[in-house]
C-alpha cells in the first residue's frame, strides 16, 4: 500500500474514533500547551531584559559597598536606571568614598567614572505629591557614561545645578499633570528645573551629586552608594574587573574572604541573568514534559484498545491483501496523527495562553509582561508530539500487525 | 472432465489446532485438485473442517502438515508479505457476515484490494466501478454498510472481491445470512461469475440446495474428503 493510502486509511480511522482517542488528545493538548506558554514566557523574559540591558553597556563596571551575591543583581541595571536598591546586610555600614574614587584613578585602563548616591524621595508637582528614587550623579561625565537616552530636552551638563533629568513614566503618567521641558518640580522643598526626560518608562529622576546630598536624608557628601567606571576598552573587561578588585582590596584592606564590597559588570550580570533565565525556563519546560510523557502513555493506552477494538478490520484487511508493513503503517500513522492533531489544537491554546499570560501575571512587574511565541517552539512542539504519538504506537502497531489472518478475521 | 490447469493441490494436508493440552484435528491428510475454472462446493456438518480448509486454501493459515500448492507456489515455504501479495492478487474473499469496513463508503471498501496492490487513482476508481456495475450497486456506491440491506452488503462484498480480478472467488456461507430470495440471488450471481468471467469459485455451504449449483461437490467429515463427486444435477442459472 502506498503511504499516501495508508495515511488517508489512518485519517479516516482518526475521524471515525471514538470519545477515548479525543480524550487521549486532550492529553496532548494539555501537555504542548503547556510546554508553549513556559517557552514563549521564558524568550519573552528573555528578549524584554535584553532589550532593558542592551547590549549597551559592555565597557561599563559597577562598584558598590558590601558583598553579597543579590548585590550583584540588585546593582546590575547600570546607571541612571534607578530602582536598585543600595541597602546591603552588613553589620556595620561599609561605603564608598573619595578614597576609593582616588585609588581607582590610579588605573590606567579606566576612561571616566561616575559617582553615584541614591535614595527615595517625596516629589511634588502642581500639588500632587509622592515618592520615587533619585539618584544623584557626577554631572561632568553621566551623560557619557549612562546607558539611559534622552526623549526630549537634554542630558545634565558639568555647569548644572538645580536641574533634573527624569524618566519617561514620571513625566507622562505618574502625576495627574504631564511634566514638560522647563517646568519646576518640588523635591524635598527645594525646586528644580527639568532639562531632560528619559526615554524608558522608568519614575527616577537624576540630578546633580551634590545637590542630592542636600536632598536625600541621610546621605554624607563624599559617601557613594556606587561608582560607575567606563573603561577604555571593552575587550579587557574581565582583566580591569581583576584590577579594579585588587586595587581596592588593597586600599580598603580587605582579602578575597573578608571583602566588603563588589565589582560587577554589566556583560557578567546579563550573562548570568540570561543563564539563570534559561536554566529556570528549562526547568519548567521539563515539567510541562512531564505532561506530554503522560499524554504519550495515554496515546499507546489508546493504540493498545484501538487495535484490539480493529482486530477484525485488520483480518479483513489481511485477507484482501494487506502485508503486515500496511497494516504497521496505518496504526503508527494513527498513532502519529493523534499526536500531531493534539499538537496542532496545543499549539493553538499555548498561544492563546501566552497571550493571556500578561494580563495573568501583571502583578509581577517587568517579567512575564511579555511573551514571545517563537516558530522554533511550535515547530519543536509539533514534532515532539508527532514523534512521541508514533512511539508510542509502534508496540500497539507490531502486535496488530502481527495478527494471524485467520485468527485476527475470527475475533469478534 | 475436460483436463484442465492445476489451480490449487493439497497434497495430505493436515491442521492441528492446540486447546491447551488437547491437540484438536481438524483436517487429517486432506489431498485435492481444484482446477481452473471448476466450480466446487464443499459440504460436510458443522466442525467438519470446511471453514478450516478454506482459510487455508486463501493462505489466512498454514498447514501443521502436508502442502498447498497455489499457481505452482508453495504456500507452506513463502514469507508473510509474498503470501500477502498472492493472496490480494488471486483470491477474492466472500465472507458470512460481509466482513466490510464500517466507516467506509460502498466504492471505498471495494477500491482498498487495489489500494492495497498500489494500483493507482484512475485506474482503481474506474475498475472498483466496473465491479461495482458488474453487481448491480452503481447507484449505491457512496453509500456506507450501514445504509445497505443484507444482500446489497453481500453483493459490495462480491465486488470487492472481484476487484484484483482474482483468477479464484472463496466464499464461506455467503449465503447463510440472507433470506433465501436475496440467498438465490447471490448464489446466480456467483453461477455467472463463474460462467461469464471464468472464475473458480470454491463455495463451503452445508446446504444441499445451494451445493447443487456447483459443478463439483467435495464431502468432508471430521476432517477428512470422504466424497468427491461430479454434480450431475447442476442447478442451471439462466443469464
Ligand atoms: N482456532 C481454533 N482453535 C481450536 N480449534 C479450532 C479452531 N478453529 C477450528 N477449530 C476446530 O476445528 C474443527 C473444524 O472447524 P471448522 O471451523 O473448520 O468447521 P466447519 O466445517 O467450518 O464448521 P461450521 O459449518 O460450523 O462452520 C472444529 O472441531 C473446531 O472446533
Ligand atoms: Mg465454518
Amino acid at each position: 500500500m502506498k503511504l499516501r493510502k495508508s495515511l488517508k486509511f489512518a485519517i479516516n480511522m482518526v475521524l471515525h474514533s471514538k470519545l477515548r482517542s479525543w480524550l487521549t488528545i486532550l492529553g496532548i493538548v494539555i501537555g504542548v500547551a503547556s510546554v508553549i506558554a513556559i517557552i514563549s514566557l521564558g524568550e519573552g523574559m528573555k528578549q524584554s531584559l535584553n532589550s532593558q540591558l542592551g547590549g549597551l553597556g559592555g565597557d561599563l563596571v559597577t562598584v558598590s559597598p558590601g558583598f553579597s551575591s543579590s548585590s550583584k543583581f540588585t546593582h546590575g541595571r547600570g546607571p541612571g536606571g534607578g530602582g536598585g536598591s543600595s541597602s546591603v546586610a552588613t553589620e556595620e555600614e561599609v561605603v564608598l568614598d573619595r578614597g576609593d574614587l582616588q585609588a581607582l584613578k590610579g588605573i590606567s585602563d579606566i576612561e571616566l567614572m561616575d559617582t553615584q548616591v541614591r535614595g527615595s524621595v517625596d516629589v511634588s508637582y502642581l500639588g500632587k505629591k509622592g515618592s520615587v528614587t533619585l539618584t544623584g550623579v557626577d554631572q561632568k561625565y553621566w551623560a557619557q557614561i549612562t546607558i539611559s537616552e534622552i526623549d526630549e530636552g537634554r542630558m545634565l551638563g558639568p555647569a548644572d545645578q538645580n536641574v533634573i533629568v527624569i524618566g519617561g513614566k514620571l513625566a507622562e503618567g505618574y502625576f495627574d499633570q504631564p511634566i514638560g521641558i522647563n517646568k519646576m518640580v518640588t523635591i524635598e522643598d527645594m525646586a528644580f528645573r527639568v532639562v531632560g526626560i528619559l526615554d524608558d518608562s522608568s519614575t527616577s529622576i537624576i540630578m546633580p551629586i551634590m545637590m542630592a546630598y542636600q536632598v536625600i536624608d541621610d546621605k554624607e557628601t563624599g559617601i557613594y552608594d556606587s561608582i560607575i567606571i567606563k573603561i577604555k576598552d571593552e575587550e579587557n573587561l574581565d582583566l580591569v574587573v581583576e584590577k579594579i578588585e585588587n586595587k581596592l582590596k588593597m586600599i580598603r584592606h580587605v582579602t578575597e574572604k573578608t571583602k566588603d564590597f563588589s565589582v560587577s559588570s554589566n556583560k557578567q550580570t546579563q550573562e548570568m541573568i540570561a543563564e539563570f533565565m534559561s536554566s529556570m525556563t528549562m526547568f519548567l519546560t521539563a515539567i510541562a514534559g512531564v505532561s506530554l510523557l503522560v499524554g504519550a502513555v495515554g496515546i499507546a493506552n489508546t493504540m493498545f484498545t484501538s487495535v484490539l477494538e480493529k482486530t477484525k478490520e485488520i483480518g479483513i484487511m489481511k485477507a484482501i491483501g494487506a502485508k503486515n508493513k500496511d497494516i504497521m503503517t496505518i496504526f503508527l500513522f494513527n498513532a502519529g496523527l493523534i499526536g500531531l492533531v493534539g499538537g496542532v489544537i496545543g499549539v493553538i491554546f499555548g498561544i492563546i495562553l501566552s497571550s493571556l499570560m500578561p494580563i495573568m501575571m501583571s502583578g509581577m512587574g517587568r517579567l512575564g509582561s511579555e511573551t514571545v511565541v517563537s516558530i522554533n517552539s511550535i515547530i519543536l512542539s509539533l514534532s515532539v508530539s508527532i514523534i512521541i504519538g508514533m512511539i508510542a504506537g509502534v508496540i500497539p502497531a507490531y502486535q496488530g500487525s502481527k495478527l494471524k489472518p485467520v485468527d485476527a478475521l475470527r475475533y469478534e | 472432465m475436460k483436463h484442465k490447469e492445476k489451480l490449487v493441490t493439497l497434497k495430505n494436508v493436515w491442521k492441528i489446532y492446540q486447546m491447551g493440552e488437547v491437540k484438536v484435528p481438524a483436517l487429517k491428510g486432506v489431498s485435492v485438485d481444484i482446477h481452473k475454472g471448476e466450480f466446487v462446493a464443499i459440504i460436510g456438518a458443522s466442525g467438519s473442517g470446511k471453514s478450516t480448509m478454506m482459510n487455508l486454501v486463501g493462505c489466512l493459515d498454514l498447514p501443521t502438515k502436508g502442502d498447498i500448492f497455489l499457481k505452482n507456489q508453495n504456500i507452506t515455504k513463502l514469507h508473510e508479505s509474498k503470501l500477502s501479495v498472492l493472496r490480494g492478487k488471486t483470491i477474492g474473499f466472500v465472507f458470512q457476515q460481509y466482513n466490510l469496513i464500517q466507516t467506509m463508503t460502498a466504492l471505498e471498501n471495494v477500491l482498498l484490494p487495489l489500494e492495497l496492490q498500489e494500483m493507482n487513482d484512475e485506474k482503481a476508481k474506474k475498475q472498483a466501478i466496473k465491479v461495482l456495475k458488474l453487481v448491480g450497486l452503481e447507484d449505491k456506491m457512496y453509500n456506507r454498510p450501514t445504509q445497505l440491506s443484507g444482500g446489497q452488503q453481500q453483493r459490495v462484498a462480491i465486488a470487492r472481491s472481484l476487484a484484483n480480478d482474482p483468477e479464484i472467488i472463496l466464499a464461506d456461507e455467503v449465503t447463510g445470512a440472507l433470506d433465501s430470495v436475496t440467498g438465490k440471488e447471490i448464489m446466480k450471481m456467483l453461477t455467472k461469475l463463474w460462467k461469464e468471467e471464468n472464475k473458480t469459485i470454491i463455495m463451503i455451504t452445508h446446504d444441499l440446495n445451494l451445493a447443487n449449483y456447483a459443478q463439483t461437490i467435495i464431502e468432508l467429515k471430521d476432517g477428512e474428503i470422504i466424497k468427491i463427486k461430479n454434480n450431475n444435477k447442476q442447478t442451471t442459472v439462466r443469464t
